[in-house]
C-alpha cells in the first residue's frame, strides 16, 4: 500500500510514472486529496527545493522532480474545488519594451512553479500599458519584471508608475536581470530584487508572508 | 654542418580539439538547422533582404536554402586587417592563425582600482581602462570595459566611444546601444580617419552585434549587422550560448546552435553586401547548473571555444573568441586560474580575436587588476606556443662539448646569444621569501593594482588632435537616443 511518504520520493527522484501511479493509489485508497498535494507532492518538492539550495540537486533535477508534482496535481485537480487549491501565490513575469531576453526570466517562472506558484509568463517586449492590463487580467499578487540592457531597464520605472496609477499600488512589483542590483530596485520604487531565480523564489515567499 | 631534408617541423604549439572531417560535421548539421528550423529576424529590412536573395520567410522566421549559405561563405571577406587610429598603419591581421586578444564591452559594473567600490561604470571608469588597454604591451585592442551610465543611458555609447578613442590609438571594438548609436560611432571614426573611404581602407574600428539565443536575431542587432556590410566595415557577430539554457546540452548541440545563429547573420550581411568583411565567433559556455549563472570560468568556455576556432580555420573565416574572464567576486586564485586556463587554451587555438580580458563577477564587472594579471598570462601564453627551434645552432653539440660534464652554461656566449629563449615576466614574483617580504610580501593581485594605478596616473596615450576631439565631442552632445521598443 503505498504512503504519501513514497509519493514525496518519487516526486524528489524525478520519477514522472511512478509519481502519476502512487497518486493515483493514494486517491483510490480514499486519502484526503488536499493530503495527497500538500504532504505527498509538495511535501517532495520542499526537500526538493532544500537540496537545491545546498548545491545537492542541480536544475535539470528540479525540473523533471516539478514535472512528476505537476503531473500528480493534475491528477487530483478534478477533486477539488478550486478555491481549496493550494497555491503559495501568483506571480505575473514578463521581459519590458524593447528587449527580447529571457532566459532568466523563464528560469524564474520555472522554479516559482516548482515550488507551487501559479505563474503567468506574458512573454518579452512588453509595454508598461501590457503589464498593467495583464495584472488586470490576471490579479497576480506579484509582478515580476526583466531586463538585459541598461535602456531597456528605464522601462521598469514606467510600469511602476503606470501601476500606481491604475490603482494597483497593492501589487507587489520585483525586478531582475544583469544590470539590475538593490539601488536600482529601490530608485524605481520596485518591492524587490533578486540576483537569480532560487533567490527570486525566496523573495517571492517572504513578500507573501 | 648538418644538411637535413624532407623534414616537417611545427613551428609553433599545435592543438586541436577537432578534425576537419568533425568541422565538416558541424558545419553541414548548422546548415540543415538554418534550413530545417531558421532563425527569427525582428527585423522588416533584414528579412526583405533575405527574401530577396531567395531565403524562404513566413513571417518573422527566415529559412537560409544551402546554396545561398555556401555561397555567403565564398564572398565574405576573409582577409581583415585592423589598423592604428591614429597613423592608419596596418596593425591586426585577423585571419588564418594570428591570435590577437583585447578587454570586454559593456560590463554593467567595474571595481575602482582606487577604492575597490564595485559601482557603475562611468564615463572616467571607461577612460581609465582604456587608458591601460593603451599601456599593456600583450594587449591588441581596446572593448570598452563598461557601459557608461553617468550619462543620458540611451545615448551613453558616444560617450563610450568618446573615451576610448581619446585615451587609445589602437583598434577599437565598438559595441553600439543600436543602430543609430552605431551611426554616431561611425561618424566619428571616420572623422578621425579622415573621411568615410579612408575609415573603409584602413579600418580601426569594428562593429558588434549578437544575436539572442536560441536563434533569435532582434531589431538593433540585425540593423548592426546590416550597416556594417553596407560601410563595408569589419563586423563581427556572435551567439552568447549556454548549454543546457540557450542550447543543447551537449557540446556539440551548442557548436551547431551557435553556428547556425552566427552563420544566418553571416548570410544577411553577403545578402546586405557581397564581400562585405564578416568575423564569426562566440561566447559558448554552460548554463551552470547549481546557480543558474552564464559561466565565464567553466573549463567547458574555453573546450567549445578552442573547437570553434577549429571549424573557424576549416571555413577560412576570422574567428572572435573569449578569454581572460573569472566568475569569481575578488581577484583571486580562482580569478588567476580561469583566466589562464583560458588564454592559455585560447592562444593555443589560434582564435584570432580574443575578447573579454578583465570580466569578473560572471562577466558583470569589470576589473583592471585582472587586465594587468592577464598582460603577464598572455606573455607566458605565448611563449607556450612559441614552439621549440631544432636546428644545428640550437642542438647545441658544440657548447655542450665546449662546457663539459661539470662546467656552467651562465657564461656562454651562447647563452648571451639565445637568453630571449627565456620569458621574461615583469608581474609574476620568482624572488627568494627575504627578498620578497622586504618589498612589502605583497600578493600578485596587489602589485597587479600598483600597476593600473601608475598607468591611470601617469601614462599618456597618444593624442587626438585637438580639432578632432572637438568634432568628436559634437557628435556626441548633439546625439538623439532612441527609446527600445520604438521605431
Amino acid at each position: 500500500m503505498a504512503t504519501l511518504e513514497d509519493l514525496s520520493k518519487a516526486v524528489i527522484s524525478g520519477n514522472v510514472a511512478k509519481a502519476k501511479k502512487l497518486t493515483q493509489e493514494l486517491v483510490d485508497a480514499g486519502v484526503a486529496p488536499l493530503d495527497v498535494i500538500n504532504q505527498g507532492l509538495i511535501a517532495g518538492m520542499n526537500v526538493v527545493g532544500v537540496r537545491f539550495k545546498n548545491g545537492e540537486m542541480f536544475v535539470p533535477e528540479v525540473m523533471v522532480a516539478a514535472k512528476a508534482m505537476s503531473q500528480g496535481i493534475e491528477l487530483v485537480k478534478p477533486l477539488i474545488a478550486e478555491t481549496d487549491m493550494p497555491s503559495a501565490g501568483k506571480v505575473l513575469l514578463g521581459t519590458v519594451k524593447g528587449d527580447l531576453h529571457d532566459i532568466g526570466k523563464n528560469l524564474v517562472g520555472i522554479m516559482l512553479e516548482s515550488r507551487g506558484f501559479t505563474v503567468i509568463d506574458i512573454g518579452i517586449d512588453k509595454s508598461p500599458e501590457e503589464f498593467v492590463n495583464a495584472i488586470k487580467e490576471h490579479q497576480p499578487q506579484i509582478m515580476g519584471m526583466s531586463a538585459l540592457l541598461t535602456t531597456t531597464m528605464l522601462h521598469m520605472k514606467d510600469t511602476i508608475e503606470l501601476m500606481k496609477e491604475e490603482g494597483l499600488g497593492h501589487v507587489k512589483a520585483i525586478v531582475g536581470g544583469a544590470p539590475i542590483s538593490q539601488d536600482f530596485a529601490d530608485e524605481v520604487g520596485a518591492d524587490g530584487y533578486a540576483p537569480d531565480a532560487a533567490s527570486a523564489v525566496d523573495l517571492c515567499k517572504s513578500l507573501l508572508s | 654542418m648538418t644538411i637535413r631534408s624532407n623534414i616537417k617541423a611545427n613551428q609553433t604549439t599545435r592543438m586541436n580539439v577537432l578534425t576537419p572531417d568533425q568541422c565538416q560535421e558541424l558545419v553541414y548539421a548548422a546548415e540543415e538547422a538554418m534550413w530545417r528550423t531558421g532563425t527569427n529576424f525582428h527585423d522588416e529590412e533584414s528579412l526583405e533582404i533575405l527574401k530577396k536573395a531567395g531565403c524562404w520567410v513566413e513571417g518573422t522566421r527566415a529559412r537560409i536554402p544551402a546554396h545561398i549559405f555556401e555561397q555567403a561563405l565564398k564572398t565574405c571577406q576573409k582577409h581583415i586587417v585592423l589598423c592604428n587610429s591614429r597613423t592608419g598603419a596596418r596593425e591586426l591581421f585577423v585571419e588564418g592563425y594570428n591570435s590577437y586578444f583585447g578587454s570586454g564591452p559593456c560590463t554593467p559594473f567595474t571595481r575602482n582600482p582606487f577604492t575597490g567600490e564595485r559601482h557603475r561604470a562611468t564615463r572616467q571608469s571607461v577612460g581609465w581602462a582604456t587608458k591601460v588597454l593603451d599601456a599593456l604591451p600583450n594587449i591588441d585592442y581596446a572593448m570598452s570595459l563598461g557601459i557608461v551610465q553617468d550619462v543620458p543611458l540611451l545615448i551613453s555609447d558616444r560617450h563610450e566611444f568618446e573615451q576610448q578613442i581619446l585615451n587609445t590609438d589602437k583598434p577599437i571594438i565598438t559595441v553600439c546601444v543600436d543602430q543609430w548609436g552605431q551611426e554616431d560611432c561611425i561618424k566619428m571614426a571616420e572623422i578621425v580617419a579622415g573621411g568615410e573611404e579612408e575609415l573603409r581602407k584602413n579600418p580601426f574600428i569594428c562593429l558588434y552585434a549578437e544575436p539572442i539565443s536560441p536563434g533569435v536575431h532582434c531589431k538593433e542587432a540585425a540593423q548592426k549587422l546590416v550597416m556594417g556590410a553596407k560601410k563595408g566595415l569589419p563586423t563581427i557577430y556572435t551567439p552568447c550560448i549556454m548549454a543546457g539554457g540557450t542550447a543543447p546540452a551537449t557540446l556539440a548541440g551548442v557548436m551547431v546552435q551557435g553556428l547556425c545563429e552566427s552563420l544566418s547573420g553571416l548570410v544577411l550581411s553577403q545578402c546586405t553586401r557581397e564581400g562585405a568583411p564578416f568575423i564569426m565567433g562566440g561566447v559558448y559556455t554552460i548554463l551552470d547548473m547549481t546557480t543558474t549563472i552564464f559561466s565565464y570560468g567553466a573549463p567547458e568556455l574555453s573546450l567549445l571555444l578552442a573547437a570553434l576556432a577549429d571549424v573557424a580555420h576549416y571555413l577560412g573565416i576570422p574567428m572572435f573568441g573569449t578569454c581572460g574572464c573569472t566568475d569569481s567576486c575578488i581577484i583571486d586564485e580562482q580569478a588567476g586560474i580561469e583566466a589562464a586556463i583560458s588564454i592559455a587554451m585560447t592562444n593555443m587555438s589560434g582564435a584570432n580575436l580574443n575578447h573579454d580580458i578583465g570580466y569578473a563577477e560572471q562577466g558583470t564587472t569589470s576589473n583592471l587588476d585582472l587586465v594587468v594579471i592577464c598582460d603577464e598570462v598572455l606573455g607566458m601564453a605565448r611563449k607556450l606556443t612559441n614552439g621549440i627551434r631544432v636546428d644545428e645552432d640550437t642542438l647545441a653539440l658544440d657548447v655542450i662539448e665546449n662546457v663539459g660534464p661539470g662546467g656552467s652554461f651562465a657564461d656562454e656566449d651562447h647563452t648571451e646569444e639565445y637568453k630571449e629563449e627565456n620569458y621574461m615576466p615583469k608581474l609574476i614574483s620568482r624572488a627568494a621569501r627575504e627578498i620578497w617580504e622586504k618589498a612589502g610580501g605583497k600578493t600578485l593581485t596587489e602589485v597587479a593594482n600598483e600597476k593600473v594605478r601608475d598607468i591611470i596616473n601617469y601614462h599618456e596615450p597618444e593624442p587626438l588632435p585637438k580639432d578632432v576631439a572637438a568634432k568628436i565631442r559634437h557628435i556626441v552632445e548633439n546625439a538623439v537616443g532612441h527609446m527600445p521598443g520604438e521605431d
